[in-house]
């Protein structure tokens, strides 16, 4: 693995994409704003199954307009995750906080993908099941935990 | 005029909240937290309903019912930011003040940005009943995601200008 990331730090396209201010800011750009779409969008879902938001639609109403944005945000983060990811990637795949930021999101976006299938069944009761607020809470704490370990990478290890 | 910005930026910076966030290994992450859950909750509803007002995605709620359902925490997001900004800004206000991008972006984009959202969620809220947005709507909605994605780009040209 650790090969793979050296060879594709090496990488020309790789090379010309760091090396351009230009493209590094657009990836930064892209990497916030569908940060904000997807963490944004499921915490409002989450919020809702909670009964704290948009307590006028149902929960099915609100995820079914929101989800879409989450997909989107998560795509722009991979995209320009990844070509970040690639200048510096023997780094980043050193840095510990890196490797925990990584594994919390896929973890937050599972729980996430559960709340999504679930939805459409708990929108059918008369009032939320305390099952589906505790997974909503749970789905909660980990996108606010992926902000936190986020922030931490670059104080932390020194990359990014 | 920036004489007067630099003094109070210098007293900020010596208050009590500032030495401790400045001076504290986790309160200045906790800050940044702060900042950046505020954002989400506020940029990522803000993009939601300028994506709806350009019929983008789903077309299931009207541009009027979702800016209802999203009004609270949306204005919520806002004031999180902005507790967490202003706890980031006092912690090192003296290497903000002379920043460009900072200056552009506090001084400009983001007044700009919240004064026209006040519009588009108006007009939302007032004109978007139906299914098909009004092309006031769709224009209000695109200028909202341009301005919103300056904001970002000027936040993150910050650290370029850093003159400390």
């Amino acid at each position: 693995m650790l090969q793979f990331c050296e060879w594709l730090e090496k990488n020309p396209w790789i090379m010309a994409i760091d090396s351009s201010i230009v493209i590094s800011l657009i990836l930064e750009i892209m990497h916030y704003a569908g940060f904000f779409l997807l963490v944004g969008s499921t915490v409002i879902v989450d919020l809702r199954l909670m009964g704290l938001a948009a307590r006028r639609r149902t929960p099915a109403e609100v995820a079914n307009q929101l989800f879409p944005w989450m997909w989107t945000g998560l795509v722009m983060v991979v995209f320009s995750g990844f070509f970040m990811f690639a200048g510096d990637a023997a780094d980043f795949y050193g840095a510990i906080t890196f490797r925990i930021k990584i594994l919390w999101v896929l973890v937050a976006l599972a729980v996430g993908l559960v709340v999504r299938h679930l939805v459409p069944r708990w929108s059918q009761f008369s009032s939320i099941p305390v099952g589906a607020k505790i997974v909503a809470f749970v789905s909660l704490v980990l996108w606010i935990g992926a902000i936190l370990i986020s922030v931490e990478v670059p104080a932390i290890s020194g990359v990014g | 005029m920036y004489n007067f910005f630099m003094a109070l930026a210098k007293w900020l910076q010596n208050t009590w909240w500032a030495l401790d966030i400045s001076g504290s290994t986790w309160a200045y992450p906790f800050v940044q937290l702060t900042h950046f859950t505020g954002l989400s909750l506020w940029i990522g509803t803000n993009l939601s309903l300028d994506l709806r007002l350009l019929g983008v995605g789903s077309k299931r709620q009207t541009a009027a019912q979702l800016s209802d359902a999203l009004f609270i925490w949306n204005w919520t997001g806002l004031g999180i930011a902005i507790l967490g900004g202003f706890m980031l800004f006092s912690s090192a206000a003296t290497k903000y003040i002379p920043n460009p991008a900072f200056e552009i972006k506090l001084g400009i984009l983001v007044p700009l940005g919240i004064l026209w959202h006040i519009i588009v969620q108006w007009h939302a809220g007032t004109r978007e009943q139906a299914e098909i947005v009004t092309p006031f709507g769709k224009l209000a909605g695109f200028l909202e995601l341009l301005l919103w994605l300056s904001v970002i780009t000027a936040a993150v040209s910050i650290p370029n200008y850093d003159t400390h």
